[in-house]
């Protein structure tokens, strides 16, 4: 029973990190249309994402210190680990899905669910590589990430409301007014 | 920046470098890509997107790294520095307190030659920052035991520290064999020891008997001697002598598998051989000799002699460079009268030449003979294939023999010339033995160990 609880333990936040890498890229694509720069978006987030989770799954394996004597099968799997382990995946995967949601036309409450799901796939993330106690980093967390939230939805509110008048000006105030709430909130927070 | 805490054990103010985490880069990406489209797109909600990052790094307190600590007081306790092969060692490794509420990862990386027996990774929770290393060392010499590194990870795992700690280095002796008895001169110095002398004395062991003369003692009287011959005997005892013993070992050529080559058998059946003799109360010296020289240990009583010994021959290097010949010897490590024990695979001339300067010189030298290898047999050209050494057929015997003729003419003639060095060392009156590293010294120096060996000048 101790065995099979630290494999779930083990396991289960790198398939929650999986799926909700997985459900934001597809969260991202949806509707998008097949021309210019969408497929390479599309392409770079899902190689991301998969190149993420592989990292998460084989984050066991040893790597040697000496790699004089090693057959090429051996130095090329120590190779793909090397370049799993050494390149900034989830990095690429946030710009890449970001870009395609820029692709679409504005749909403020697509973006801002789209930013929960990244979010939440980059706490799984961290919990998942550091193998730190999930629930108990959440609840140490809790205020600041009910308090991201809270921003998210007013960002997408703000956008929604319109614009006294019309013109650029009004669509820069629209995002002077959000950068200067999360400001606010970033300020009051306690140290 | 080292101060010793305890016996053995060091605490050394190592310096911390503080970086962001993974963690932490992710979240700035996403808050920097969020708040950049906003601005080119004109689109508002990509900056709510970036909000929650921006939050949790302001709230994690990024940025505000004076309050890190800069250094960290490491406290290194090896179980044992000196260690025989194969013997499990062990590192307890400590952060003090000021790197509390710091959740807390070693890492251990071995030095070349220390082989790991536990985890190299340990993971402390906050506050518990110890961790235990356990290795082992196959093969002797001097090894470093490598680095631990330290990862500090901050409450919310957005920056994280890396100390690097130099662990001690550690002196690996070589096993010693096994050896219960000695070897002992007919002649000995006139100093107290433990081995019967040739001369009476005041020693435990019964010599001979003679008449009463006054003065004598009277628990001297042999009674029954007395009731036979009708007047009153003694019994006489020899004295008890200790003897000088030089140790050469030669570190000129290593021949075989690293762990069993010659140099390996020498070292520990020199180790054997001075620990017996240093139980005996001897005074046991060492000489090594390598390409470059010889190194060389003065002759000296005690238990820490061992490790002197010990100490003296691990800096032996069995290296290729040129150097000064042994032609001339180190006087003061060679007391006259001394018993020479050579551990040597007899392949260098220069050795076997100082070996005969010495027995020339009137020294008694026993030398152990610790070559285990031969040159592999003859192989069939083209193919490289060892030849069985009794092939099916009178046919093919003769065809193999024909093809690794010149192989085997070389084999026998190296053969012949080991044997010849090995007979003209016998002729001059050196005793040599051959041991095979595995069985007890007892075995190949029983025939010079059941009675004083006979100094012959």
């Amino acid at each position: 029973m101790r065995e099979r609880g630290s494999v779930l333990a083990l396991a289960g936040p790198r398939i929650v990190a999986l799926a909700l890498g997985v459900a934001s890229v597809a969260w991202a694509a949806i509707g998008l249309a097949a021309s210019g720069w969408a497929p390479l978006a599309l392409a770079v987030a899902v190689a991301s994402v998969a190149a993420g989770s592989l990292r998460l799954a084989l984050l066991e394996v040893p790597e040697p210190q000496e790699a004089y004597f090693m057959g090429l099968a051996e130095r090329t799997w120590y190779q793909f680990l090397s370049v799993i382990r050494t390149l900034p995946w989830e990095e690429a995967g946030c710009a890449a899905m970001l870009w395609l949601e820029v692709l679409h036309p504005a749909r403020a409450w697509h973006t801002a669910v789209l930013g929960a799901a990244l979010a939440g796939w980059l706490l799984a993330v961290h919990i998942a590589e550091s193998g730190t106690g999930a629930v108990a980093l959440l609840r140490r967390q809790a205020r600041v990430l009910v308090l991201g939230l809270c921003l998210l939805a007013l960002g997408a509110a703000a956008s929604l409301l319109p614009a006294a008048s019309s013109g650029g000006g009004a669509v820069a105030l629209q995002i002077l007014a959000v950068i200067a709430v999360t400001a606010a909130a970033i300020l009051v927070l306690p140290g | 920046m080292t101060r010793p805490a305890a016996a053995g054990t060091v605490t050394r103010q190592v310096p911390v470098r503080w970086r962001l985490s993974r963690h932490s880069r992710r979240l700035l990406t996403l808050a920097i890509a969020g708040l950049l489209l906003a601005v080119l797109n004109r689109r508002p909600e990509l900056v709510g997107l970036a909000a929650p990052a921006l939050l949790l790094l302001s709230a994690g307190g990024l940025g505000r790294g004076e309050s890190r600590p800069a250094l960290v007081a490491v406290r290194i306790s090896p179980g044992a520095t000196r260690l025989f092969e194969g013997e499990p060692g062990w590192l307890d490794l400590a952060a003090d307190d000021q790197a509390g509420g710091y959740d807390l990862r070693w890492d251990f990386h071995p030095g070349k030659g220390v082989e790991p027996a536990s985890a190299v990774t340990v993971t402390a929770a906050q506050g518990a920052g110890a961790a235990r290393f356990e290795f082992t060392v196959p093969r002797w010499g001097k090894r470093q035991a490598g680095t631990a590194e330290l990862m500090l990870h901050d409450r919310w795992r957005l920056a994280e520290g890396r100390a690097v700690v130099t662990l001690p280095s550690l002196d690996v002796f070589p096993r010693p064999g096994t050896q219960e008895a000695v070897v002992t001169l007919s002649r000995l110095p006139n100093r107290l020891g433990e081995h019967s002398a040739r001369v009476q004395g005041e020693g435990a062991e019964f010599f001979g008997l003679r008449e009463y003369v006054p003065g004598d003692r009277q628990r001297q009287i042999n009674w029954p001697a007395s009731t036979r011959r009708g007047r009153l005997m003694v019994s006489t005892h020899p004295a008890e002598r200790s003897q000088d013993v030089v140790l050469l070992v030669d570190a000129t050529s290593d021949v075989g598998k690293p762990g069993t080559s010659a140099l390996d058998f020498g070292l520990r059946g020199a180790s054997a051989t001075a620990r017996a003799y240093l139980e005996r109360r001897d005074r046991v010296g060492v000489i090594t000799y390598q390409w470059g020289g010889a190194q060389w240990l003065a002759p000296s009583l005690g238990r820490r002699q061992v490790y002197k010994i010990i100490d003296t021959m691990l800096r032996a290097d069995a290296s290729w460079s040129r150097g000064s010949s042994f032609a001339r010897l180190p006087r003061a490590a060679l007391p006259p009268g001394a018993l020479v024990v050579a551990f040597s695979p007899l392949l260098d001339q220069r050795f076997v030449e100082s070996l005969r300067d010495l027995r020339e010189r009137g020294f008694s030298l026993v030398v152990v003979d610790v070559l285990n290898e031969s040159p592999p047999g003859p192989r069939l050209p083209l193919l490289g294939l060892p030849v069985s050494p009794r092939p099916a057929g009178r046919l093919a015997r003769g065809a193999l023999t024909a093809m690794g003729g010149a192989d085997e003419i070389a084999r026998r003639l190296w053969q012949m010339e080991q044997q010849a060095i090995r007979f003209s060392l016998r002729e001059l009156g050196v005793r040599v033995v051959h041991w095979d590293g595995t069985e007890s010294l007892d075995l190949p120096l029983a025939p010079y160990s059941r009675r004083p060996l006979v100094v012959r000048r």
